[in-house]
C-alpha cells in the first residue's frame, strides 16, 4: 500500500483556479464516497481557501491516480490539462511528508499561522466520519497532529505569526494612521473572521458590525468578540458607515460587486474603503479595487505581502523543518515494519473498528453524560483494546506459527459478530 | 551681515534636510529630534535676516527676486513648523525642507544688496498685500508636495507591488487632511491676498484691476483653487482627485510668481 496525495495549493495555482477546485464542508462526503466507489481504500480531502487535496491509500498509485483526475475533471467540469498544470503529487515518504509540513503551517501562504492545523483535523473528521479512513490514514492523521503539536511547542513558528490580520494592519495603517476609533464590519462569522478580529480588536476599534448569511452565528461571534451582530441584509447600510471590511464567507459567488459599491462610495462621500477579502472563493469582485479610494486586498495580495517578512522567520522554520524530518524517519520506519508484517496492520485496524463500533453505540446511550465523561470512556476503551490486543502483536513478530492462528481468530465472520451484538442487546 | 545672517540660516535648513533624509531611510527618532531643532534654530535666525533687513532698508524686504524667494522660503518653513505642531508629518520634512535649501539657494543668486524703495512701492498696502500672498503661496507649495506624495503613495497602495512611498510617508488620510487644511488656511490668505492687492492698485494705480498679467494669473489661480473647495465640500471630492486639481493650481500659481515675472511683464514684475 502506498501513500498518496495529489492537488494544488497557493503555490502552484492562482486564485482562480483554487476557487473552482474548492470543496465545501458539505460536498466532501460526497466526494470521499465517489473515492471509495473507485476502490481507493481509504481517503481524506483537505481543501481550504489555500489548498484543495487529496491523501489516499491505495495499491496501484497510478491507475488510482488516473481515476481521481478523471473524476475531478467531471466534477468540476475543468480541463484536464488545466488541472495537470497546476496540481501536484506525493508518494510515500514525500506524501507524509508534506502533510507533516501543511498540519505545521510551514506549507501555509502564511508560515506558521495556526488555522490550517484545526483544517487538518476538520478533514480527517469528516473522513472518519464519512468511514473512508482507515488502518494507514488514521495512523497518519494521528501522526500528523502530534508532529503539529510539536513543531508548534519546540519552535517558535506559531508565537508571533505574520497572520493575515497583523498584514490586513500594517496596510491599513498605511491607508487610515492608525485604527483607533474606527469601525470594521466582518462579513461571514467563520474561525478566519474569528481570529482575525482577536488581532484586530487590540488596534482600538470603536466598533465591529459582523453579518452572517446564519444570524445566529453572527450573533454568537458577536458575544464572543463584543462586536454587535446584524442582520445580513443591513450589508449596504453597514458598507456605509464603516472604514475598513473584512470578508470570509463561504458564499460561492462574489456578495459585493463594483455596482454596489459605488453607490456605496457616493453616500460615504469618498472616504477611504480598506476591504480585505480572505475568502475563498471571492467574496469581492477584484474589479471593485479599480473604484477610487477603495483598496481591495484578497488573500493572494497578502500572501506576496508575507514573503517580505519570511527572511525573519527563516531560523525558525529550519528548526521546524528539522522536526518534520526526523517524524519523517520515524514514520518511515514504522510504515516499512507494517509492511513487513501486514497482519500486525490487520489486527490492529480490526481491533479499533471494533472498539470505535461500540464505543460509538455507548457514547449515543450516553446523552445525559458531559464531554470530559465521554472522553475518558473512550480513553478506557483504546487503553484496554491495547492492552488486549499488544500480547497478540508481540506474538505476530516472534512466531509465524502463532500468526495463522491470530489470523484465523481475527477473521470471524460478520455474521458471527451479529450474533454478538444480538445476545449482548438481549442482556 | 545681513548675508551673513542669511548664510547661516541656510546653513541652518540644510543640517535640518539632511536629518530628515536620513530619519526618512533609518526612521531614528532622535534624528528626527535633530532635524526639528536645526529647522527650528533656521526659522528663527532667517526670521531675525528679515527683521534685519526690514531695519536696514527702512521697509518691508519683499521688493525684488532675492528678497521675495527668501520671504517665500521662510513662509513655508514656518507653516510647516505649524503643522507639525498637530499632525504626524515629520517624513515629509525631508521634502520640504531641501526645497526650502533650494529657494534660498535659487534667491542668493539674484542681488543680494538693499536698494531703496521704488515710490510707487511706497505704502502701507506692501507688507500686507505681500504677506498675504506669499503665506497663502507657501501654503499651497505644501500642499503640492503633499499632493504629489499622495498619488505615488496612493498608486503604491492600489497596485500592491512596493511600498517605497507609502510605509514612510504619513497614511492616505494623514496626507488627505493635510491637503484639505491647507486648501483652508490658503484660499483665504489668497483671497485676502488679492483683494488688498486690488485696494492697493486703486490707491497707487487709480484703477482697482486693470487685467495685467500677474492679476489675470492670480484670479485664475483663485479660480482653480475655488472650484477645488467647491468640489471637496459639495461633490466630495477627496484624495486623488482633489490631489491633481492642487496640483494644478499650484503650477497655475507658480506661472502667477514666475511666469509672469520673467514672460509677460507688465506693473508686477519689479526686478
Amino acid at each position: 500500500m502506498q501513500i498518496v496525495v495529489f492537488g494544488l495549493n497557493h503555490n502552484t495555482a492562482p486564485v482562480e483556479i483554487r476557487e473552482r477546485l474548492f470543496l465545501a464542508e458539505s460536498q466532501i462526503p460526497q466526494m470521499l464516497n465517489a473515492l471509495q466507489d473507485k476502490s481507493i481504500g481509504e481517503s481524506a480531502v483537505l481543501s481550504t481557501c489555500n489548498r484543495t487535496e487529496i491523501y489516499f491509500c491505495t495499491g496501484q498509485a497510478d491507475e488510482s491516480l488516473a481515476m481521481i483526475k478523471d473524476l475531478l475533471v467531471k466534477y468540476f467540469d475543468i480541463d484536464s490539462k488545466v488541472l495537470e498544470g497546476y496540481t501536484y503529487t506525493f508518494k510515500d515518504e514525500s506524501s507524509y511528508r508534506h502533510l507533516f509540513l501543511v498540519a505545521s503551517g510551514l506549507d501555509s501562504m502564511v508560515v506558521g499561522e495556526p488555522q490550517i492545523f484545526g483544517q487538518v483535523k476538520d478533514a480527517y473528521r469528516i473522513a472518519v466520519h464519512s468511514k473512508t479512513t482507515g488502518y494507514l490514514l488514521n495512523k497518519l492523521f494521528h501522526k500528523t497532529f502530534n508532529v503539529a503539536k510539536r513543531v508548534r511547542s519546540e519552535t517558535r513558528i506559531g508565537y508571533n505569526p505574520v497572520s493575515i490580520s497583523s498584514m490586513a494592519i500594517e496596510l491599513s495603517k498605511r491607508i487610515f494612521g492608525d485604527l483607533r476609533n474606527r469601525k470594521v464590519l466582518v462579513i461571514g462569522a467563520g474561525e478566519m473572521s474569528e481570529t482575525a478580529l482577536k488581532h484586530l480588536k487590540k488596534e482600538g476599534l470603536s466598533d465591529i458590525f459582523i453579518i452572517n448569511r446564519t444570524f445566529g452565528n453572527a450573533k454568537k461571534l458577536a458575544e464572543d468578540i463584543a462586536g454587535i451582530p446584524y442582520p445580513f441584509e443591513a450589508m449596504p447600510d453597514l458598507l456605509g458607515q464603516v472604514d475598513m471590511v473584512l470578508a470570509s464567507t463561504g458564499a460561492e459567488r462574489p456578495l459585493i460587486g463594483p455596482g454596489l459599491v459605488l453607490q456605496i462610495m457616493k453616500r460615504r462621500k469618498n472616504r477611504p474603503l480598506f476591504i480585505v477579502d480572505i475568502a475563498v472563493p471571492r467574496d469581492v469582485e477584484p474589479s471593485v479595487n479599480d473604484i477610487e479610494n477603495v483598496y481591495l486586498y484578497d488573500i493572494d495580495d497578502l500572501k506576496d505581502l508575507s514573503q517580505k517578512h519570511l527572511s525573519d522567520r527563516l531560523k525558525e522554520s529550519e528548526r521546524a523543518l528539522r522536526i518534520v524530518d526526523e517524524e519523517v524517519k520515524k514514520f518511515s520506519s514504522w510504515l516499512r515494519q507494517s509492511e513487513k508484517n501486514p497482519l500486525i496492520a490487520y489486527v490492529i485496524d480490526k481491533a479499533e473498528a471494533i472498539r470505535s463500533k461500540e464505543f460509538k453505540k455507548a457514547s449515543q446511550k450516553l446523552k445525559n453524560a458531559d464531554e470530559e465523561t465521554i472522553r475518558n470512556i473512550e480513553t478506557l476503551t483504546k487503553a484496554i483494546v491495547n492492552k488486549l490486543i499488544h500480547p497478540h502483536v508481540a506474538l505476530i513478530k516472534q512466531d509465524s506459527e502463532a500468526s495463522e492462528t491470530i489470523k484465523r481468530l481475527f477473521t470471524f465472520e460478520e455474521e458471527d459478530e451479529k450474533d454478538l451484538d444480538d445476545r449482548n442487546e438481549r442482556q | 551681515m545681513n548675508v551673513l545672517i542669511f548664510y547661516s540660516a541656510l546653513f541652518c535648513y540644510l543640517l535640518s534636510s539632511l536629518a530628515y533624509l536620513v530619519y526618512l531611510v533609518y526612521n531614528k527618532k532622535t534624528v528626527e529630534k535633530a532635524g526639528h531643532y536645526a529647522l527650528l534654530a533656521a526659522f528663527f535666525i532667517h526670521l531675525a535676516s528679515v527683521v534685519f533687513r526690514y531695519f536696514q532698508a527702512g521697509h518691508t524686504p519683499i521688493t525684488n527676486m532675492f528678497e521675495s524667494l527668501s520671504f517665500f522660503a521662510f513662509c513655508i518653513a514656518g507653516f510647516f513648523l505649524f503643522l507639525k505642531r498637530t499632525y504626524a508629518i515629520s517624513s515629509i520634512g525631508c521634502i520640504v525642507l531641501p526645497a526650502v535649501s533650494l529657494l534660498l539657494i535659487w534667491a542668493l543668486t539674484y542681488p543680494t544688496d538693499v536698494k531703496p524703495l521704488p515710490p510707487i512701492l511706497k505704502s502701507y498696502w506692501l507688507p500686507i498685500h505681500t504677506t498675504f500672498s506669499f503665506l497663502g503661496n507657501a501654503i499651497f507649495f505644501i500642499s503640492f508636495l503633499v499632493s504629489i506624495i499622495y498619488i505615488i503613495a496612493e498608486r503604491e497602495i492600489k497596485r500592491k507591488k512596493s511600498f517605497l512611498f507609502s510605509a514612510r510617508f504619513p497614511s492616505l488620510e494623514t496626507l488627505d487632511l493635510i491637503n484639505y487644511r491647507c486648501m483652508s488656511y490658503g484660499f483665504p490668505f489668497l483671497t485676502v491676498g488679492i483683494i488688498t492687492g486690488s485696494i492697493w492698485a486703486g490707491f497707487a494705480w487709480g484703477s482697482y484691476w486693470s487685467w495685467d498679467p500677474k492679476e489675470t494669473w492670480s484670479l485664475i489661480t483663485w479660480i482653480v483653487y475655488a472650484i477645488l473647495i467647491h468640489n471637496r465640500l459639495a461633490i466630495g471630492w477627496r484624495g486623488k482627485k482633489t490631489a491633481y486639481l492642487m496640483i494644478a493650481g499650484f503650477i497655475s500659481m507658480l506661472f502667477t510668481f514666475l511666469g509672469v515675472n520673467f514672460l509677460l511683464g507688465g506693473l508686477h514684475s519689479y526686478m
